[in-house]
Parts: structure tokens; sequence; C-alpha cells
């Protein structure tokens, strides 16, 4: 791969992103219907970001000392932008608690089984049964089970999380050479020491890739229960705004996530790689 | 490195090839059958039933009661046609479920895997698809979902669609790796050969890459089962998601779990299934051992 | 045997550079002119990045020069075909196809009918000894034997000229030896005309087992032409003898080891 081709391939990404803005421009005076009065359906660049900006203002509840849309104020940037921080955060709040808490809870369940060879084969068959049962279909059950309450939301993606985890800290140590092991023996190791020291960072280049799997299922959790049946976050006011018809107000949601997703994709992988910069 | 009874032993190459047991071509389990397995799935059950008499009976009720109404409104309950569902019972919605999803993985698979053998050949393809694939399969595909109920309605397009979307992206990963991963060697030889562009790709790229490529369908496949049950959740007047919408909503715990407890064996059975066809179509591979050895 | 030879291989001037990512070439090849016979083995030895391999990537239309002309049996060679077979150093035996089909994969590209090149296929097979694995994968096979498959291969797609790249590097000794015999043997068949091996190593005793010819090569430089007459098969009898001892030595000189003291042929 030469110096010039892979500036070539840069080019051609922009080339293909650029074309796709420019496309939905014109998709946009191509379609200049509207909804609702004043709600284009396919809201052109300069729409998205002063109209349908202003627009999303109305979901600011109030509080913090401001007022709100519906209590009289005038819609506007600066309420636009409160809104988005306060939905945003609540999204971003599910997602980190979620992910903390089935982490924590599938890797150290995950290691304590794999302490002893008949505790990983006793969870196995279980295990690939919870591997396959479908995580967004349980939400009901789980609304049922803790209501639609943030604590709910919060266990759902947890336990979408930590199944993951579970599944793969289990694979992990498996996995782990076993000259590794029988090193650390050699050496007088106990078999506790050996986990810390041995096992341990030797699972973290593979759960590498259950980090992100595990990021990609909050994600799709969070939605979820955004869209069914909570009050706040950006999922929320996808779902709401879908209901009315707001093309253009869903579309600038639907930017923000995707900025936000790849965003965090992006920074995970980046402290991955750090924290496995040892691995080959 | 287990020797499979299957598999000739290395022999002296001085000897003209000495008699070799015929190999029986038998079905083979896809993980090795482990009696402690069955122990685990009957621990679970017994988890459920000590856990049941601590647990208030509206949230957790008796197995043996949820697998009997699991029966019982398999295929006519009346309480289901008083919700006006279209699906009178657990059958129709679960045949309509599975439907939506093989039409989904067909489609969508059909897409990811020529795109992705298509970009891991030709850098100009790649240069251009590459970073939109690539977005796209950080982005929850759910995201979709409100936006194709608008354009597509309700019905099973919409459905179909999205699913298809998340299987088409992630075969396309897996798709391209997999023709990345493939030994060049192979197709140089074939080259030498004088095999043809066409006979390249069937002979040699395909072949190749399917090992990798099943894998990757059977985990998009586990993924679609909840995708599509979720897409039935929000707007669909038919599935199993419907179903679970509808009984979610009169708190009946009991037909709530009977019709999870479907979804997930009826997406148990199926991977099984794919599980077997893939350990089929690839017997001439170095297959791992599924079982883990006791450290 | 008759008039006067023909040429199999004709490189003149031939080149290949690369470049680097400060922008400077690197010469991997650099004018290397040489004619090969029909009927000859040829082998090729030299250190690593001599660029014997590169020499041979490109006679096989793998690759192809920056500069300069390649002429395979009179025709310039502008990508790989069945006339010039190639074995890998790497196990390029399909694995997803069984013994026989892999051998009779070149006759199958060229639409040979089924029943015909399964007969050529099994006459190939059986002269390297496989014949009882026909029907086997290939990942039941060790590492000598799916050498074996892929010469057969070769030899029944009937391609003239054949490249062999380093192919029983990874063999072990005795297993190298063995199968030494086998592609002479099989080289060597009466009923036709001796096709032309162009076989890199750079095991000088291997080159002094198989060779009528060794081409020494360093630094992308064709550096030395030997002749080897010895009559085959060459033992550790043979390869005593003063003449090869010499070729030994010099080619040993030309690598750059062993200071003229003759080691006896292992």
């Amino acid at each position: 791969m030469t110096i010039a081709s892979l500036t070539r391939d840069r080019l051609i990404g922009l080339g293909v992103l650029a074309l796709l803005v420019l496309g939905w421009q014109l998709l946009s005076v191509a379609f200049p219907q509207e909804i609702v009065p004043g709600v284009p359906m396919v809201p052109g660049w300069e729409k998205v970001f002063t109209t349908t900006f202003v627009s999303i203002s109305r979901y600011w509840p109030g509080g913090w000392g401001f007022g709100s849309v519906a209590t009289g104020e005038q819609p506007g940037y600066f309420y636009a932008l409160l809104a988005i921080i306060y939905h945003s955060s609540f999204t971003f709040l599910r997602l980190l608690v979620g992910l903390l808490i089935g982490s924590a809870l599938g890797i150290s369940l995950g290691l304590a089984v794999s302490w002893s060879a008949w505790g990983r084969r006793l969870v196995n068959l279980p295990m690939q049964f919870l591997r396959v049962l479908p995580l967004l279909a349980l939400l009901p059950l789980f609304q049922v089970w803790f209501g639609l309450s943030f604590l709910g939301e919060v266990i759902f993606v947890g336990y979408g999380v930590g199944v993951i985890f579970f599944a793969a800290t289990i694979n992990a140590v498996s996995n782990v050479p076993d000259v590794y092991v029988e090193n650390s023996r050699t050496f007088g190791a106990s078999q506790w020491r050996t986990y810390r020291t041995v096992i341990l960072p030797a699972i973290l280049p593979e759960l590498h890739s259950a980090v992100l799997l595990a990021l990609g299922a909050a994600w799709s959790a969070v939605l979820g229960s955004e869209f069914l049946g909570a009050q706040s976050g950006l999922g929320y006011i996808l779902v709401y705004s879908q209901a009315y018809g707001f093309l253009d107000r869903m579309f600038f949601i639907a930017l923000l996530v995707v900025l936000f997703a790849s965003g965090s994709f992006l920074i995970v992988n980046r402290l991955l790689g750090h924290a496995t910069r040892w691995a080959r | 490195m287990s020797l499979d009874n299957n598999t000739l032993t290395k022999q002296d190459p001085a000897l003209p090839g000495s008699a070799i047991a015929p190999r029986p071509s038998r079905l083979r389990w896809p993980q090795s059958f482990d009696p402690l397995a069955i122990v685990g799935i009957l621990m679970l059950v017994a988890l459920w039933y000590v856990l049941a008499p601590i647990v208030p009976h509206s949230a957790l009720p008796p197995l043996h009661s949820v697998v009997q109404t699991m029966f019982e409104k398999f295929w006519f309950h009346r309480t289901f046609a008083f919700y006006g569902l279209v699906d009178t019972g657990f059958f129709s919605a679960l045949i309509y479920t599975i439907e939506n999803v093989l039409m989904a993985v067909v489609l969508g698979g059909f897409i990811g895997i020529v795109a992705g053998l298509v970009t891991a050949r030709s850098s100009l393809a790649r240069a251009a698809i590459d970073p939109i694939a690539l977005t796209l399969g950080t982005v929850p595909i759910l995201i979709a979902s409100p936006f194709l109920l608008l354009w597509l309605g309700g019905d099973r397009s919409s459905a179909v669609a999205m699913v298809g979307f998340y299987v088409a992206v992630m075969l396309y990963t897996y798709a391209q790796r997999a023709a990345d991963n493939l030994d060049p060697v192979y197709e140089s030889a074939a080259r030498t050969y004088g095999a043809s562009r066409g006979r390249i790709l069937r002979n040699i790229l395909i072949p190749g890459t399917l090992p990798e490529i099943l894998g990757g369908i059977r985990i998009a496949l586990a993924g679609a089962w909840g995708l599509e049950a979720i897409a039935e959740l929000l707007a669909s007047q038919r599935g199993l998601g419907k179903l679970i919408e509808s009984i979610s909503a009169s708190s009946d715990i009991k037909t709530l779990l009977a019709a999870l407890l479907l979804l997930g064996l009826t997406a148990a059975l199926f991977d099984m299934i794919v599980a077997l066809i893939f350990s089929q179509l690839t017997r001439w591979r170095h297959t791992a051992r599924l079982a883990v050895s006791p450290r | 045997m008759n008039t006067s030879p023909q040429i199999a291989l004709d490189a003149q001037a031939v080149s290949r550079g690369y470049h680097r990512r400060d922008g400077a070439i690197i010469n991997a090849l650099s004018d290397v002119t040489l004619t090969i016979n029909s009927g000859e083995f040829v082998c090729i030895v030299g250190p690593s990045g001599c660029g014997k391999s590169t020499l041979l990537q490109i006679c096989a239309g793998l690759n192809m020069p920056t500069s300069g002309t390649l002429l395979a049996n009179g025709k310039p060679v502008t990508g790989p075909g069945p006339d010039r077979g190639v074995v890998f150093q790497k196990d390029s035996v399909f694995p997803w196809m069984s013994v026989i089909d892999n051998v009779e994969y070149g006759l199958a590209c060229r639409g040979v009918p089924a029943a015909e090149r399964r007969k050529i296929a099994l006459h190939y097979l059986a002269q390297v000894g496989l014949a009882d694995v026909a029907q086997a994968w290939p990942r039941e096979l060790s590492g000598g034997m799916l050498k074996r498959v892929a010469i057969a291969a070769v030899f029944a797609n009937g391609s003239d000229i054949l490249l062999l790249d380093e192919p029983f590097g990874a063999l072990d000794y005795v297993t190298r030896h063995k199968i030494h015999d086998v592609l002479l043997s099989l080289w060597d068949e009466s009923e036709r005309a001796k096709r032309t091996v162009v076989f890199v190593t750079h095991d000088v005793d291997e080159a002094l087992t198989l060779a009528d010819r060794i081409l020494v090569m360093r630094g992308g430089l064709v550096i030395d032409d030997l002749r080897v007459d010895s009559t085959r098969p060459r033992d550790e009898e043979s390869l005593s003898e003063h003449e090869m001892v010499v070729l030994k030595r010099r080619m040993l000189d030309h690598l750059g080891i062993g200071h003229g003291m003759g080691r006896a042929a292992e």
C-alpha cells in the first residue's frame, strides 16, 4: 500500500461523503412537500441547522432555573441546546451505567465460573441458550418486572452487556495458552495470584472485541428502552416526533445518535488499543 | 491438538499410501456432547424453581405452568382473538416472524456477501463503500426503525428492511474479512492452472471464504431475531413481537414468559440447524474442538 | 537429443524495481539476461533477498518486470497460464477439494472431459505414490504428501515448463530426500520429451542433487552459471566426487560462507 493509494482512498471516502450530503440536498429540493405546514418531509441542510434545530427546544422540560417552551418561553437555539444536553445526558447515563454494571458483573461471574473446570462445563449449555435469546425481545419482560424506571432501563442494558461479557470471559480464559499458566505455576504462584497476574491481562486482547460488541448491544438496548416507555433520552424524542410525523426532527436526532455512537466506538477503540498495546 | 477418529494418521511418505481405513461419512455434532451440559440445564431449571416461592408469583411463575401455557396457546387462544389480533395463537405469529427473519437474512445476506467479496478484491469499491459500512456498523440499527415506519408503513416491509439492513452490514464485514484472510496462494495457483475469473470466484473465493461467512450468518441470525421482535413490538399487526406487546400490556406474565420461551427455543433451534449445515458444508476444515479442556 | 535445443525461457535485461516509502527504488532484479533450453533442469540458488523468487514469479507471470522482456516458448509472458506450472512454497492444495479433484483441476479448467481427466490424474497420483488417498481431504495428509499432490497436479496439467519456488523447504530431511526421487522420476518420463524445470532453492546440496545447471544469484544479479554433468541418481557418494566438491565450494564462496573447506555432502 503506497502513500499515494492511501491518500487516494481517503479522498474517495470524502468524495462519497460529499456525494451523500449533496444527494440529500437534492432530495430535499425534489421533495419539497411538507408533512405539516412548516415541517418539510426531507429537510435540506439549510433547514436542518436552523428551523429543525430550533424546534428541538420544545423537548426541554424546564428546570435548572430556566423556563420552557411549554410555559411560554420563546423557542430558540438556547433552549434547543438545553434540550439536547438534557436528553443526551440521559441516554449516555443509561449507556454508561448499564455498561459498567454489565461488564463488572459479567466479567467477575465469568472469572468465577472459570475458576474450576467443572464450572465451565456446567455453565456452557445454559450460556449458549442465553446468548441466542434475543435481547431486544426481552424488553417488555424487564418492563413488567422492573417497571418503566431508570433502574429498569439500566438493568436491561446491564443484562445485555453482562451476557456478552460473561460468555466472552469464559471463552477468553479457556483460550489462554496453557504455557502461561504452567509457567506461572512453576514459579510457585498460587491459583489466585495466577488469576490476577497472568489470566487477567492475558484475556484483555480477546475481550477487546467483546467490548465493542457490548457497546453495540448497549446502544441498541438503550435506544430500545427509550423507544418503549422512557420519558427522556434521544430515543424518546425520536419516537415522540415520529408519532407526529416530524421527519425533520427525527433526522436531526438521528444525526446526533450517529455522531455519538460512532464517536463512542472511536473513543473506546482508542482506549482499548492503549490498554492492550503490548499485544501483537 | 486432538485427533478426531475421522483423521487418517499421518504416514511415512516413503510408504506409497498404506492401507487406510475408509472414512465413515456420518453427521457430526456441532459441539462435542458433554453430559455435564445437561446437568447445567437442569441446574438452571432448578434455579427457576428455587426462586419461584421467594419471588412473587406475578414475576416468576413456575416453569411447568409456563411450558403448559406455551402448549395451550399454541394453536388458538381466545384471549388473543379478544385483543383483536390477527394471530390467534402462538403458531401463526411464530410463522410470520420466522418468515420475516428468513427473508431478511436471505436478502440482506446476499447483498452483504456480494458487496463484501467485491470490495475485498477491488480497492476502488472498497474505498467508496468501506467508510459508509463502517459508520453504519457502529450505529444501532434500531435508529432506522422510526424512519422505515414512516416511509414503508407498519407491515412486513419495514421490519424486513431493517433486519435485512442489519444482516447486510454484518455479513459485509464478515465476507470482506474472510476474503482478505484467504491465502493469496490459492488464487495464484488457480491462475497458473489457467482458471478463468468465473472459475476463480466459484472454485476458490467462495469455498475458501465459506467457513468464515457461515460463522457470520450464524451470528447475524441470532441478532436478527431480536431486531425482528422489536420491530414487530413497535409497530406491527402480526408476529410474535406484536403478541408480546399485547400481552405485556395486560401484565399476564405467564403468557409473556411462554411467548419469550418460544422465541428463545426457536432461535436456539435455528442456530443448531445452521451450525449443523455449517459443519456439513465445511467437512474439509481443520475443525477445532469446542469442548473446553479442564485446567 | 536431436538438432539445436529449443529455448524454453528467454529473459532479456529483466529488471524489477520497488518503490520504497521515501521514494527510493530498490531493485529486486537488475538487468537479468539468461536463456534456459527445453528439457533442462535448472536450479537457482542464492541467499534470501537475492531475487531468485522474484525471477521465478516473473517467469510464472505472477509478477511483471519493470523493464526487459521475458519469452516463454517464444511467446511473451503476460500472465500465469497452464504452460508454466508452478509448485509454490506454501501449501497451495485447495483444502475444500479432495485430492483427486485438486490434481484434475487444471484439466477441468481447460474443459477436458471427466473420464479422461480422472484417468490422467490417477496416473500421476500413482506415480507419486498417493493413489490410495485420491478421495481424501487435504487436511488428512501430511506436509510431504501435500507436496506430492501439488507435484502430481502440475505434471497432470501437462505444463511444459515447471517452476518450483523452494517447494521442499518445510519438509524434514528424510522426506525431502524421498521427494527428490519422486520429482526426478516424473521428470525423466520416457514417453515424452523432458519438461523444462526451474527450481529455486537456498539449499546448495539440493541443487547439486537435482540440477543439470545451477544459476547462482546475488543482489538481483546472476553471478554464476555452473554445469553439473554427474549422472543421476546422485547419492552421497556422487556428491563427494571431486567435481561436485569443487562446484559446491564455488557456490559456497559465492554465498559468502565456507572458506574453501569442502564439507562432506550431507
